[in-house]
């Protein structure tokens, strides 16, 4: 069986790290995720915008007083986008 | 994290890595415990004395408590999720059970009249249902212990007068909620969460 081409949007580093966190949450703080990966702000931005425009991730901003406050949420497509890849990295370590 | 080119074997194992960062660690609830434990135990031995001892009328009013404590538990709630970075299903399933639960005790305690107030069995009874999840769900021993305490003094309390349930709800909610929430509280302080 050939192998399937790895989805280049989730064969990044930083951007498979997102996906794997927001896969076991309901949602995070921008915050957070840049704790838990430690990316830098800008890094990170770039590459939750391209997360956001495949549609696999939702971001919501908005202002807490005057903090703004950026969450982040998988999306169903990105949930099976995210198995896929999963998926198909198996096929590539079956001995 | 940088970007670098990734073998199947460093995918997967990042994937491990984080999915391992997000997993609920342990969580202090020991608030709404101690809470919900110092207002049943107060009002429950109130309740019993004042009727016992006083010509007072009216010894359930002190359950008007209750009301006290769903106002400051839901503020808590909100405030909480409010400031946490990240939300889990964990936490969300943790208070959507203890809302039903509150449901049906308050409904029981509202139609106490017409099972002549012997309603501290069945509080009891969704009490222990409330202490066993919660503590299957956060893998604390003290709660599932004190669930089966509920359980068995549920049986105890269908057993005597509704004056004599009062005390046997104090001696439930000290073992059910009071030990383990101070047993919970002491751990977090120590692990430092």
């Amino acid at each position: 069986m050939p192998f399937e081409a790895l989805d280049p949007l989730l064969h990044s580093q930083l951007r498979l790290g997102v996906m794997s966190l927001l896969i076991s949450v309901e949602s995070a703080d921008f915050v957070y995720i840049k704790e838990q990966t430690g990316s830098t702000a800008g890094n990170l931005s770039v590459q939750l915008d391209k997360l956001s425009t495949a549609g696999y991730i939702d971001i919501t901003k908005k202002f807490e007083g005057k903090k703004p406050r950026t969450t982040c949420k998988i999306t169903p497509t990105g949930v099976d986008a995210f198995e896929k890849y999963v998926k198909n990295i198996q096929q590539y370590l079956k001995p | 994290m940088e970007e670098k080119e990734l073998s199947p074997q460093e995918s997967l194992d990042l994937i491990q890595q984080m999915i391992g960062k997000a997993r609920k660690r342990y969580t202090d609830n020991s608030f709404y415990f101690l809470l919900w434990g110092w207002i049943t135990f107060i009002a429950s031995l109130f309740h019993c004395i004042t009727a016992t001892y006083t010509t007072f009328e009216y010894p359930y009013v002190v359950w008007s408590l209750t009301i006290v404590g769903a106002i400051i538990s839901m503020a808590r709630g909100r405030k909480d999720e409010k400031a946490a970075k990240v939300n889990n299903y964990t936490d969300k399933l943790y208070g959507w059970l203890w809302l039903s639960l509150g449901i049906a005790m308050f409904t029981i305690i509202f139609n106490g009249n017409m099972i002549n107030w012997n309603t501290t069995p069945f509080i009891l009874l969704f009490a222990g249902v409330g202490t066993f999840v919660s503590g299957a769900m956060m893998n604390f021993q003290p709660l599932r212990i004190g669930a089966v305490i509920f359980w068995i003094l549920a049986l105890a309390a269908f057993r005597v007068d509704p004056n004599q349930q009062m005390l046997i709800l104090a001696a439930a909610v000290a073992f059910g909620y009071l030990v383990p929430g101070y047993i919970m509280k002491s751990k977090a302080k120590k692990n430092a969460i």
